[in-house]
């Protein structure tokens, strides 16, 4: 049985259905990346996972049970984090307390346990120790991200969803966050992962989907979406004969 | 030398008050990104509570303070109920305008329930006051400013010290990431709307005794609390606590070196100026709107 499963899921934006009748799975252990360009439908599909938006038709389930109908205080309680696109870091705490924040979904945890959990956190993102005390707001991009991560982190998810990581941040902070990223799929957690930047997703990942207007359109490992000539040309914006394979 | 002491002393006594209710204001603004127009009638609802209880069924005093707090703390959860919460995922519009009915609906029920007549609530001390030096210090100007010390302190060992203070700030910032990470974001607006109503009533009951008791009170202090919490910067807690005692003051001394008759009319001139030159207020946006 897969961790979660989406069957046949449509989502309307008023008008605009954003989604149409997509169906994927991602299994227990697994790090999946959804990639597409702007619009595709990636981000819309970590919110119907999260219960951020309500799918019009189809259903998910997580571990057997069936998500309709729940809103995203009882989804991430289940055990499924999101960590959604701009980070969106509370701008008037601390870095610390940001973290601390992420385990909200968890019931019976003392304060100061949950203060030493955010502590060790700081060793996984050693980057951010020393601006634990510091207000969210004057983070920097890459520093958010981090902080964004962790909290999500503190959920103990089961399904940690990742909406673009690397968006807006320099080249050397990307592959740090994806360390992480490859850090945190050692650790077992499973990982449905959304990016734009292709061969970094494609990275860290053990399968792929290409989502095109709403459509799953391509699923398969990910050196095969890799060299998959009208994925590149059409989906992931790169060209065969210009860009190197890693 | 004397007088101005005397002055400072009644001043911040009466800014302690509004301070206490722009106070409510900016908890509510910040929780729900609206300003609740009917936060006034809070502190008279509070005050007949205590008419209620204390004049007419002539219960003990401090019987009577517990059950009118206790009935603002059910208040405020009615009026979060009914006022609020169906409007929730509606613009500000709707709910600006749902606050402005409530106020008129609650100050005219108490007003056909008591009529226009004012109403007398006693000091809570029986001892009046005492002088140091050539200064005399009334006891209820002495005990709102104790009280508002002590409600002042607790509330910042609240917010920056309880994981619930933190979750309920984490909401005002962002509520959908807040129920993202499983933080009851309805639950913790209720909290948000008790504590105001409970805050707001205490500003009423002990600021009873030197306005009297009538439908007019809501308006005259939420109007100041208003004016307060523009001076010291929209939706900051400590520009909210200053700019109330700011006001205060000022509006006490414009009283006894200008005009008496005019007392009001400086909360707005101030109110105005501030619109004018700083529009940000004291403190200004110490946040910025999004990260």
């Amino acid at each position: 049985m897969p961790l979660i499963e989406l069957k046949n899921v449509s989502v309307r934006y008023g008008e605009i259905e954003a989604l149409r009748g997509v169906s994927l799975s991602v299994e227990a252990g697994e790090v999946v990346t959804l990639l597409g360009g702007n619009g595709a439908g990636k981000s819309t599909t970590l919110r119907a996972i999260s219960g951020l938006t309500k799918p019009a038709s189809g259903e998910i389930i997580f571990e057997g049970q069936s998500l309709t109908g729940l809103g995203p205080e009882e989804i991430v309680r289940l055990g499924i984090a999101h960590v959604p696109e701009g980070r969106r870091v509370f701008p008037g705490l601390t870095a610390h307390e940001n973290i601390m924040l992420g385990a909200s979904n968890r019931s019976g945890v003392s304060k100061a346990q949950i203060d030493q959990e955010a502590d060790a956190m700081f060793d996984l993102f050693s980057d951010i120790r020393p601006f634990q005390h510091v207000l969210g707001w004057t983070l920097s991009g890459g520093q958010q991200q981090m902080v964004a991560v962790a909290r999500g982190l503190m959920a103990k998810p089961k399904l940690l969803l990742l909406d673009e990581p690397s968006l807006g941040l320099a080249p050397v902070i990307v592959s740090k966050v994806f360390e992480i990223i490859k850090e945190i799929r050692r650790r077992g957690t499973t990982v449905l992962l959304v990016e734009q930047n292709a061969r970094m997703g494609l990275s860290v990942a053990d399968r792929g989907y290409v989502l095109e207007t709403g459509r799953l359109v391509v699923t398969g490992k990910p050196d095969e979406l890799w060299n998959n000539e009208d994925v590149r040309a059409a989906y992931l914006g790169g060209h065969a004969r210009t860009a190197a394979k890693t | 030398m004397d007088i101005v002491f005397q002055l400072l002393f009644q001043g911040i006594g009466i800014g302690s008050v509004y301070a206490l209710v722009a106070l409510g204001f900016v908890l509510i603004f910040r929780a729900t990104n609206v300003v609740n127009f009917a936060q006034g009638e809070f502190s008279m609802v509070a005050a007949f509570l205590m008419v209620i209880f204390s004049v007419d069924l002539e219960w003990p005093y401090w019987i009577s303070f517990i059950l009118s707090l206790g009935g603002m703390a059910i208040y405020g959860a009615l009026f979060n109920l009914g006022v609020y919460f169906p409007l929730r995922h509606r613009t500000y519009l709707p709910v600006i305008i749902s606050t402005i009915g409530a106020s008129i609906l609650v100050s005219n029920s108490t007003l056909a329930l008591y009529g226009p007549q004012p109403q007398v609530l006693s000091n809570l001390l029986d001892f009046p006051g005492f002088n140091i030096g050539t200064v005399y210090l009334d006891t209820q100007y002495l005990l709102i400013i104790g009280v508002t010390v002590v409600l002042v302190a607790f509330q910042y060992w609240f917010f920056e010290h309880t994981l619930l203070g933190k979750k309920l700030q984490a909401t005002s910032q962002d509520k959908e990431m807040a129920s993202l990470l499983g933080i009851p974001v309805a639950t913790m607006i209720m909290v948000t709307f008790v504590y105001s109503a409970m805050i707001g009533g205490l500003a009423g009951i002990l600021v009873a005794p030197i306005l009297f008791v009538s439908i007019h009170m809501g308006g005259t202090i939420a109007l100041k609390a208003f004016a307060a919490t523009i001076i010291g910067g929209f939706g900051d807690v400590a520009g909210a606590i200053i700019g109330g005692l700011a006001l205060g003051v000022i509006e006490t001394f414009g009283a006894a070196y200008v005009s008496v008759p005019y007392k009001d009319g400086f909360a707005f001139l101030v109110l105005v100026a501030f619109l004018v030159f700083r529009p940000q207020g004291i403190f200004g946006e110490r946040v910025a709107e999004k990260a």
